[in-house]
């Protein structure tokens, strides 16, 4: 137990978690627009999956940086064909989203075997290359803080701080512009924004593409640094596990990056646990993270009725 | 010259509908104009016409005198036109302000400048009379603030003409005559109005000319001043019709439905229903009277066995039917009438003569060893489809193809094809025409002629008044007045204890509480 206290509150643990919460939050802040936009998007898991394989494959011959591009665009293409089908074609969009999922699970193994002549298991023969790390070790020239500050600061990836920035750029965009409030109004009570001019689907297909290009990133930050290299079903649920994050962290984006710390610290446990307890199965442990969705969901919506029985909500 | 005119308009709906034929209109500037008709008659359309929703297929319209097309609603805020629909278009969690500046906000940089949006609000309402706080939630407002907000919205918008479909549908009379007060400020200012309408004493009270349509045609336009309720409703439906429904003496002296302490609780944990206690006789019709969401509907819910209740207890025909189901209440002589036809009267997808016996499944004349008697329920889908004058195609075209009253009609039918010992009725006429509604409000009067216990809950003020023996007027789940119906009971006295206002003394109350 002592072993388990020490690693937890460790800088390694940190940054571990931090590693674990990236792919997750960047999913969870796609999730977030979509499902405020009133465009539930399923796909997410999908999404993720292709990003992380156009990641990997466009690694192997561009810089690193083109390759999360790849993956990004690979995400927001995705998200404009589910708009296409879901919006233009009238299809049902949970239908459509799990079409995507599909796809991506078959799609992915059928291009990996292309990719690399035959293996159908992980992308191990192509020389990918990896998302750098940022290094901060010289703030551990600062008095007394600083070795500390820099164990835990650095080595993080470049989209870790991207992700960080992000929940703020997502809040400000919602909460604070125009198009926030179109967003959220086409997603709560789409009449009001439609008899005011707005166009509604069209807000609702940006808002997948952009939900898509968030996966899509969080696939490229699983497959460039999380892991690098692609395996096949690398995402593990995680698509799903950050459309629980959305609905945890109350629709808000503090509240998303609260729950994908939450989902990624899970993760990260049962990363380092199978070291510690050798008795107890990996498989359990790899099971935590989702019985903490399940958990926490159950926990918040209990919670959420209860605050609007106070209020007084009818 | 006139500001708006609408010449020769015609729309046909895919599908071959002609929802417009012909239709003329002309707007003065600085005047309320009503458009009145039957439901059905063309006025929405031709109100999504004016406003860019729908395009016509032949016809042109004139604004200040030059022919304007409107391929979508910006198109026609931006050339002037407000509109304030019946069902509003307000985001629930949104303020105030924010409602009203969305999709046209004032800007600072790349973010919303909420202390001129906020500023430029409260500047409107007062410039209007039209009062109400910018920051709260919409949500927590009554339906009527709720309805300035959505003039304000089109009035931010530099509205010069506002088109008020059914304004006054949801509103209590004390609301409707600040609603009216407002409108005659934006005419003061210079504003026109055009108001949808289908209520004739307020179109007469507040409109200087009415056009009236029927089937998708202009009748005419006349000034106010020129015509009565009675040549007005003539005009609307091609022949005289009487707004009254006459009823027969009956003896009122067994007590059907007994309420004794009545709770409900919704989903949320609010108390809906606080202690209701209510008696229908056999013979009498009860109007259940209060603003939609003070009980009225989770009472007649709670009594038909589809709500649970807290406490209290619920007896039909002498036994406790707290915890019966709702096949055993009926099976006591219950029929009910609900709110909304589509959801919870009828399957949309059936057929007429599938809905007529979906209440009648144990009946071993419709169902035998298990089988639909197919015959017999054809038979007696021709037999109610006769008896309550249903426009349909035969007994088997799906129900969802209907108009709103012949819908109606079919739940109707299928309710009272068997005199009932207890009915509950809620909404029986909403969006259904006024032959229809005549027919229905004849249709109950006769089951409480026959001796039907009848508890009444409606929106519509006249209607109750109309048909009720007693009145009851609920209001946050309460019974706050009572009374027996008389010819000098106004919609004005109900409407004070409908918002509150007053409550009368249990004294008051026991008179018509029997």
């Amino acid at each position: 137990m002592m072993e388990l206290f020490l690693t937890v509150f460790s800088a390694a643990f940190f940054v571990t978690v931090i590693r674990t919460t990236t792919p997750l939050l960047l999913a969870t802040l796609g999730g977030l627009i979509a499902d405020l936009g009133g465009a539930l998007n399923v796909a997410l898991e999908g999404m993720m999956l292709i990003g992380c394989l156009t990641a990997v494959i466009v690694s192997v011959y561009a810089p690193w940086y083109v390759a999360v591009l790849a993956g990004l665009g690979a995400g927001a293409l995705l998200g404009l064909i589910m708009a296409f089908f879901a919006f233009r074609l009238k299809a049902d969009i949970i239908l459509v989203g799990f079409a995507i999922n599909i796809l991506a699970a078959g799609g992915t193994v059928f291009a990996l075997a292309l990719a690399t002549g035959g293996d159908k298991g992980t992308s191990i023969n192509l020389q990918s290359k990896a998302i750098p790390a940022v290094d901060l070790s010289f703030l551990s020239g600062i008095p007394v803080v600083g070795p500390t500050l820099s164990a835990f600061l650095s080595g993080h990836s470049v989209l870790s701080w991207l992700a960080a920035i992000l929940v703020f750029a997502v809040w400000y965009f919602l909460y604070r512009t125009p198009w926030g409030l179109w967003l959220r109004g086409v997603g709560e009570y789409p009449a009001a924004p439609e008899a005011a001019g707005i166009p509604v689907n069209k807000i609702r297909t940006w808002s997948l593409i952009v939900s898509g290009a968030l996966a899509g990133l969080g696939g490229a930050q699983l497959a460039m640094f999380n892991y690098v290299g692609f395996t096949r079903d690398m995402t593990a649920g995680r698509g799903f596990i950050a459309l629980g994050a959305v609905l945890l962290g109350a629709r808000h984006p503090v509240g998303a990056l609260l729950a994908a710390l939450l989902f990624g610290a899970f993760e990260a446990l049962a990363v380092v646990m199978p070291g510690l307890f050798n008795d107890i199965p990996a498989e359990l442990i790899r099971a935590i993270p989702f019985v903490v969705t399940i958990a926490a969901l159950v926990l918040f919506s209990i919670r959420a009725q209860r605050a609007l029985a106070l209020r007084g909500v009818k | 010259m006139a500001l708006l005119e609408a010449i020769g308009i015609g729309k046909t709906y895919p599908g071959g509908v002609v929802a417009n034929d012909g239709v003329n209109l002309v707007i003065e500037p600085g005047e309320v104009h009503a458009v009145v008709g039957e439901n059905g008659a063309g006025k929405s359309t031709l109100m999504k016409i004016l406003f860019g929703i729908e395009q016509p297929n032949a016809g042109t319209l004139l604004l200040d005198g030059k022919p304007v097309k409107f391929a979508n609603p910006r198109e026609a805020i931006d050339a002037g036109i407000g509109m304030v629909f019946q069902h509003f278009s307000l985001v629930p969690s949104f303020s105030v302000y924010e409602n009203v500046v969305l999709g046209s906000e004032p800007k600072a940089g790349i973010r919303l400048d909420r202390h001129k949006a906020i500023a430029e609000v409260e500047a409107l309402s007062e410039k209007f009379r039209l009062k109400v706080d910018p920051l709260p939630p919409v949500r927590t407002l009554p339906v009527g603030q709720q309805q300035r907000v959505e003039i304000l919205k089109a009035l931010y918008r530099n509205a010069r003409i506002l088109i008020l479909d059914e304004p006054t549908a949801v509103l209590a009379p004390q609301e409707v005559q600040e609603l009216f007060v407002a409108i005659r400020s934006l005419v003061a200012q210079g504003k026109t109005v055009i108001f949808i309408a289908h209520k004739l004493p307020e179109v007469l009270e507040i409109s200087d000319s009415i056009t009236v349509m029927r089937q998708g045609k202009t009748v005419g336009q006349v000034k106010t001043r020129e015509v009565t309720e009675k040549s007005l409703a003539a005009m609307m439906v091609g022949r005289e019709v009487s707004l009254r429904v006459e009823r027969k003496a009956t003896d009122q002296s067994e007590r059907v439905a007994a309420v004794t302490g009545l709770r409900v609780v919704n989903a949320r944990g609010t108390e809906v229903v606080a202690g209701l206690d209510l008696n229908v006789h056999a013979g009498e019709i009860v109007g259940l009277v209060g603003v939609e969401g003070n009980g009225q509907a989770e009472t007649l819910e709670a009594i038909t066995g589809l709500r649970s209740i807290a406490g209290g207890d619920i007896q039909v025909a002498g036994r406790n039917v707290s915890s019966m189901s709702v096949l055993e209440r009926r099976g006591l002589g219950l029929a009910s009438i609900p709110e909304d036809r589509i959801a919870e009267g009828l399957a949309t997808g059936a057929s007429v003569a599938e809905n007529l016996v979906a209440t009648r499944l144990n009946d071993p004349r419709y169902v035998r060893s298990g089988l639909l008697d197919l015959k017999a329920i054809r038979a007696n889908a021709q037999k109610l489809i006769e008896r309550f004058s249903i426009r349909v195609g035969g007994p088997s075209s799906a129900v969802g193809t209907l108009s709103g009253g012949n819908m109606q009609k079919v739940v109707v039918a299928r309710e009272l094809s068997e005199q009932p010992k207890l009915l509950l009725v809620n909404q029986p006429t909403r969006g259904v025409d006024l032959g229809a509604t005549q027919f229905i409000w004849r249709t109950i009067t006769d089951a409480r002629d026959a001796g039907a216990a009848v508890l009444l809950s409606s929106a519509d003020l006249s209607e109750l008044l109309a048909l009720s023996d007693r009145l009851i007027v609920l209001y946050r789940g309460k019974i706050v007045a009572a009374f027996i119906n008389q010819p000098d009971l106004s919609p004005e006295t109900l409407g004070a204890y409908m918002l509150g206002l007053s409550t009368q003394t249990s004294e008051e109350m026991q008179v018509a509480l029997k």
